[in-house]
């Protein structure tokens, strides 16, 4: 292995891990939003990994563009990390991968900056996450001949089949869920104290 | 003592009245219109420039008589001492169904609150001034609201808003949610509104029985208004009085005056329920023995809160009056926070078994467990001041919940006792 063809093997390494992290980030999004728990962990602590996860995602993600570009086999400009369309190899499959970051590095700087943003643009901004996961999935299997075929295919059918049943499962529990103003009452109907039942008073017998 | 009228003021300029009552009009229950208005008090004493007045009210050391007893000048300061635009509310959504003492005083005093409102205005500078409260027939606050115009004594323009028939619709971050067009829910602090409220402004809500005593204040002095009171917590404060007989009455009263002034018929009380739905129950001896200022109560776990006394009548069961209390102010949960949404149902409906007969015996404990789990861990102060209720309850009825165990009950009397509004939220219109 030569110096040059280290940052090659490096940069497909980082970029499945990157694959992987971000599928993780997205399944560990849909739980947040939907307020779910994992085992054994407090609620707060699934907020804060998938904040600390998508940080790594983000560096790695970082190590995969540099050793692509710093790999002198094939010329990637580092622009074309940002720039769609800035890179003559491979052109389509590694615009998607900028348009990917792009919208990631979005994502995180808003939630940055969330305290002084009003929640509204800072949601409508991380819900570019669902366009994000998928142009970052094709990025992958468009550019990479690794996961066209073997394991690693299954690895991502894997990262696919999981982030499908996430966002299957995040439709479906938002869609049973209560508006805010009904909970109340369904709970205190659930806890046999639900106002127009007759009154403890009126139960007591003599 | 708390009944005294002083001599009409004559001559239409401003003279201090030495007693009681300050805010409420000489002819009890006669609303005052603005000629009235300013026969007895004058015009509002505008300083001339921001800031001027905060001295005096700090000087007074009035606290802000909406229920939480913050000092004022402290909020005022905050607000007068940010830049730009701010904007100042009046709020009169009085939200304790048992207390009227807001809705009263701007039914016979409005030009009071109305000049406390101005002068306040004027103190921190606001650019915008709004008066919240629930809809309803306010006929003598629309013609203060007239009248003032025409004599052009304003020093900005009020806006009416109405205020949703919710519990919490008062509460501070509320009522900026809801000027700003959303729904009444309370929000996290920080931050207060005070530093950023209504857009982001410095927004400073004060209850409209505190800028009746401001006008007080700014035209007669901290002198005179601490001539009532206790050295620690000066001047009156409104208080709604429930009789165990059954009548309410707003009473003005002396800060520190004995309750059982304000008590007509101790004998036929078992116990008191003292400063509001968020308040606490003391046995009727221990309230009689108390007096109405937050340093007595404190003794007791107590506080003065929005003003509200309710007696007890010894004929009702006093477990069966909380559980239903406790169950509305469960509904009332704004449903944002995990432990009140999820919380003060249980709570409710454990209460509720324990109101009934025969309750199994580890629903008490189960009770005061939740009532644990859910203190100190939501946005506003609605999990606490429901969970305070709860606790006094059931110490003080606790020789009931004996019987209730033995399947007895000690009431002769079913019928409800503590005013109770119908309905309850369930879609997010009911917040607007």
């Amino acid at each position: 292995m030569s110096g040059t063809t280290a940052f090659w093997y490096a940069s497909r390494a980082t970029g499945i891990v990157a694959l992987l992290l971000l599928t993780v980030v997205l399944v560990l999004g849909i739980l947040v939003n939907r307020q779910g728990r994992l085992p054994g962990l407090p609620r707060f602590a699934v907020t804060s990994l998938h904040r600390n996860i998508s940080l790594l995602a983000v560096a790695f993600i970082a190590a995969h563009v540099l050793t692509a570009v710093l790999d002198s086999y094939v010329s990637i400009p580092l622009l074309s990390g940002v720039i769609p369309f800035a890179s003559g190899y491979e052109r389509l499959w590694l615009s998607l991968g900028a348009i990917a970051f792009d919208l990631m590095l979005a994502m995180i700087l808003t939630s940055l900056v969330r305290g002084r943003l009003n929640r509204t643009l800072w949601r409508a901004v991380h819900l570019l996450a669902y366009l994000c996961w998928p142009i970052a999935f094709a990025h992958s299997i468009g550019s990479s001949k690794d996961l066209q075929h073997g394991w690693m295919l299954d690895l991502a059918v894997g990262c696919a089949l999981m982030v499908a049943v996430a966002v299957s499962w995040r439709l479906v529990s938002a869609a049973r869920q209560l508006p805010r103003a009904g909970r109340v009452a369904a709970l205190l109907a659930h806890h046999g104290a639900a106002p127009g039942t007759r009154g403890p008073q009126e139960r007591i017998s003599r | 003592m708390t009944t005294t009228v002083n001599e009409p003021a004559t001559g239409g300029a401003a003279r201090p009245a030495a007693g009681l009552p300050r805010l409420l009009p000489l002819v009890p229950g006669l609303p005052e219109d603005l000629r009235a208005h300013l026969g007895r008090y004058g015009r509002p004493p505008y300083r001339g420039g921001p800031g001027l007045l905060i001295n005096a009210i700090q000087a007074a050391g009035l606290t802000g008589r909406g229920g939480a007893a913050f000092p004022v000048h402290r909020k005022l300061a905050v607000v007068a001492g940010a830049r730009g635009r701010k904007v100042i509310v009046a709020n009169g959504a009085e939200s304790e169904p048992a207390s009227h003492k807001d809705d009263l005083l701007l039914r016979v005093a409005p030009n009071l609150v109305l000049d406390g409102l101005q002068l306040a205005a004027e103190a921190v500078g606001a650019s915008e001034a709004y008066l919240y409260l629930h809809p309803g027939h306010h006929p003598e606050l629309l013609r203060a609201f007239a009248e003032r115009s025409a004599a052009g004594i304003d020093w900005l323009q009020v806006t009416l808003a109405e205020a949703p028939p919710r519990f919490l619709a008062g509460q501070e971050s509320a009522v900026v949610n809801r000027l700003g067009g959303g729904p009444a829910l309370p929000t996290f602090v920080p931050p207060r509104v005070s530093d950023r409220g209504l857009g982001g402004a410095p927004t400073l809500v004060q209850n409209v029985e505190t800028l009746a005593h401001i006008a007080h204040i700014a035209r007669y002095g901290p002198r005179w208004f601490r001539a009532l009171g206790t050295d620690t917590e000066p001047g009156s404060m409104l208080t709604t009085v429930h009789h165990a007989h059954g009548d309410s009455q707003v009473i003005e009263a002396e800060m520190g005056a004995p309750l059982r002034a304000l008590l007509a018929d101790q004998a036929e009380a078992q116990a008191v329920l003292i400063g509001g739905f968020h308040g606490t129950w003391l046995p009727i001896s221990q309230a009689a023995a108390t007096t109405l200022d937050n340093q007595a109560l404190k003794k007791h776990g107590a506080a003065v809160g929005a003003g509200l006394i309710a007696a007890l009548p010894a004929d009702r069961c006093g477990l069966a009056e909380a559980a239903r209390v406790t169950r509305y102010l469960a509904a009332e949960s704004a449903g944002q926070c995990g432990p009140c949404l999820n919380g003060l149902p249980s709570i409710a409906g454990g209460l509720a078994e324990l109101a009934g007969p025969r309750p199994r015996r580890q629903t008490r404990e189960n009770v005061e467990r939740w009532a644990g789990l859910v203190t100190g861990r939501g946005a506003c102060n609605h999990p606490d001041g429901t969970v305070r209720f709860v606790r006094s309850a059931l110490k003080v009825f606790a020789r009931e919940l004996t019987r209730h165990e033995q399947g007895r009950c000690s009431a002769t009397n079913r019928r409800p006792f503590l005013p109770l509004p119908q309905g309850m939220p369930t879609t997010e219109d009911d917040w607007t």
